[in-house]
């Protein structure tokens, strides 16, 4: 339930982006050989490896950095990372867990009314940004969280952020806002 | 004193600095020998520190590109007949991010776009209406890419211009449609100012329905154009003409969503046709083109009567004594009906609202799954909600459980798969080696 209505607001989480390093090299050719579910893209210099459960794309580089995408929740994308290290230690390579961080989140949420962006955007401008023609949201960036809010005329919110907490704070912040534009302005 | 020493011809050690000409000399104060001199020029190895065009030059000369771009910026401004000051200060934002590390090095044809963009944006800061999509045809390039680089050196210049108002733009858009009575036959032509006065009415219409928030300004402006057009004279020559044929007959280029614009504007305007007293029949989006006249000289009423006959139909589905939360177009449409003589009904209805709000204060509303169909205006999107497919069920992790190993197994070739694997892309390569 968050504060600010009679109603809780559904945060869903969509993607979560999480990187950390084994400490050691990786011979990407044998990943490539050895493992299944992969694709070997050596112009870029990485391999793409999908688990099943949970359902993550890590993408691995020779250095040691692997990337992991496609997680709904933090401690899903932890998982995967785990499990994406013991796969390599079964391959035969000298890995360390280590430097696990959660990168980015991204979260939908609906709110339920529909928002006039054009005077959103000019009562929050600078901060708001609205261009009809290039894109149908209005990008809000909150710098003190880090995150960027997308508001759809519809209500609806896409909002990135480095954890979780500042999605869902980022939220409790924004729908003030909101609220007050919720119907067109008389001139 | 020096530390030479002593002078070679007398033996003396008074050695004195004497300089003759700038020139460094150690001289005996004695005798008068020179014992020593410096070089007469001082550059250093090498070459001067300062490099020759440095010390030539007068002033930093701005470079080819550079004088290009602003004349394509003055290019731009006359072709679109723009006030001088408007010119001048798309100049000088040219002249600032031209020189930003991110324009600097980028294709001839970014900074053809950039100056295009410039000009956009001085524009908008000094309220002249103008479409990225009228930047994008003169400078023939993708409307995206004008849109990235419009973006981009927003970002670098620091500004943040006002939103597009659709009504401005309006009216430049009409001019390009040619349907005055010289262009085309009389039954067909209308005058522009006319066709201005009706559209702006639509536009402002469409805007409080919903239609134009989030959308394209272009194919909402086609829309009310076109239906003001027909409105104005509707007989059955003009209720004929498709929107494909009456673009072909304005000589502009038809927009694809212009035709659900066109629709959602209708279903509005039919909304407000069922509320018009006089009107017997049952009013479609078929038959309501020639009611438009008349529901835009009483918009005001009719929105409010409108809604009024929504909310009752709301209750009455809902046969309990609260009603929905009472929409807050209710208090909005009130200050605007000031001046028409239905003022007083709205008032009434206006007080009963609140107290409805007041008595409601307690209640929770329902939570519906799709809170646009309670309203009677609202974004399309909603009313038309597309049905969500069904969330898997999320997995109840805590990120250090146990991972068996028969699960990682799974993901491992054996060594005869590995074996085989490799036979077969030799296999594979070596066959399409054969081909080629």
């Amino acid at each position: 339930m968050d504060s600010s209505g009679d109603e809780a607001l559904d945060i869903i989480i969509t993607n979560v982006v999480a990187t950390f390093r084994t400490r050691c090299h990786l011979n990407l050719r044998t990943i490539a050989l050895e493992g299944t579910n992969v694709i070997y893209k050596p112009e870029v210099g990485k391999v793409l490896m999908k688990l099943r459960k949970p359902k993550i794309t890590a993408s691995i580089w020779s250095s040691g950095k692997i990337i992991c995408t496609g997680a709904t929740s933090e401690d899903e994308a932890k998982l995967g990372a785990r499990r994406l290290a013991r796969l390599l230690q079964k391959l035969g390579f000298k890995v360390r867990f280590s430097a696990f961080k959660v990168v980015n989140v991204l979260a939908v949420c609906s709110m339920p009314f529909a928002v006039h962006l054009i005077d959103f955007t000019k009562n929050n401008r600078p901060i708001a940004s609205y261009e009809p023609e290039l894109h149908p949201a209005a990008m809000y960036r909150i710098k003190t969280l880090k995150a960027t809010v997308q508001v759809f005329s519809t209500g609806s919110l896409t909002i990135t952020g480095p954890n979780v907490q500042n999605v869902a704070a980022a939220v409790e912040y924004i729908y003030p806002l909101l609220y007050e534009c919720q119907k067109p302005l008389c001139k | 004193m020096s530390l030479v020493g002593s002078c070679p011809s007398c033996g003396s050690s008074n050695i004195v600095d004497d300089d003759l000409y700038a020139q460094a000399q150690l001289v005996c104060a004695d005798c008068g020998c020179v014992v020593s001199e410096g070089v007469l020029a001082d550059d250093p190895v090498g070459g001067s520190d300062v490099s020759y065009s440095r010390t030539t030059a007068v002033t930093k000369q701005p470079c080819l590109n550079h004088r290009k771009g602003l004349e394509r910026v003055k290019e731009i401004c006359r072709i679109l007949r723009l006030r001088l000051e408007i010119e001048d200060l798309a100049q000088t934002y040219f002249k600032q991010a031209f020189e930003h590390e991110s324009f600097i090095r980028v294709t001839l044809q970014k900074k053809e776009v950039l100056a295009g963009c410039c000009v956009l944006l001085s524009c908008r800061q000094l309220n002249w209406p103008i479409t990225i999509g009228t930047i994008s045809c003169l400078l023939n390039a993708d409307p995206a890419l004008v849109g990235g680089v419009y973006l981009e050196m927003l970002k670098i210049l620091n500004v943040e211009p006002s939103t597009l108002n659709i009504t401005d733009v309006l009216e430049a858009h009409c001019r390009e449609y040619k349907i005055s009575s010289s262009h085309v036959p009389e039954e067909l032509a209308e005058d522009s100012k006319d066709l201005m006065k009706r559209a702006v009415a639509l536009v402002e219409l469409a805007a409080h329905s919903w239609i134009v928030t989030g959308r394209r300004p272009v194919p909402i402006m086609m829309a009310t154009i076109y239906l003001a057009w027909q409105s104005l004279n509707p007989n059955k020559l003009r209720l004929k003409f498709s929107l494909g044929k009456f673009c072909q007959l304005a000589k502009v280029q038809k927009s694809k969503p212009a035709l659900a614009r066109t629709a959602e504007l209708k279903e509005t305007l039919c909304k407000l046709g069922k509320e018009i007293p006089w009107v017997g029949e049952t009013v479609t989006p078929g038959n309501v083109v020639k009611l438009v006249g008349d529901i835009l000289e009483h918009r005001y009423v009719l929105l409010s009567r409108a809604l009024r006959t929504h909310e009752d139909t709301m209750q009455a589905e809902h046969q309990s004594g609260p009603v929905d939360p009472p929409t807050g177009e209710m208090v909005q449409i009130s200050e605007r009906v000031d001046q028409t003589a239905a003022a007083s009904s709205v008032e009434q209805l206006c007080s009963r609202n609140e107290r409805d709000k007041q008595a409601e204060e307690g209640d929770a509303p329902d939570c519906e799954p799709n809170w646009g169909k309670r309203l009677l205006f609202a974004p399309p999107c909603v009313i038309h909600a597309k049905k969500r497919r069904v969330e898997q069920p999320m997995l109840e992790v805590t990120g250090d459980e146990e991972i068996s190993d028969s699960e990682i197994d799974s993901y491992i070739r054996s060594p005869r798969e590995v074996r085989d694997f490799i036979r077969t892309q030799e296999v594979l390569s070596s066959s399409s080696s054969g081909t080629l």
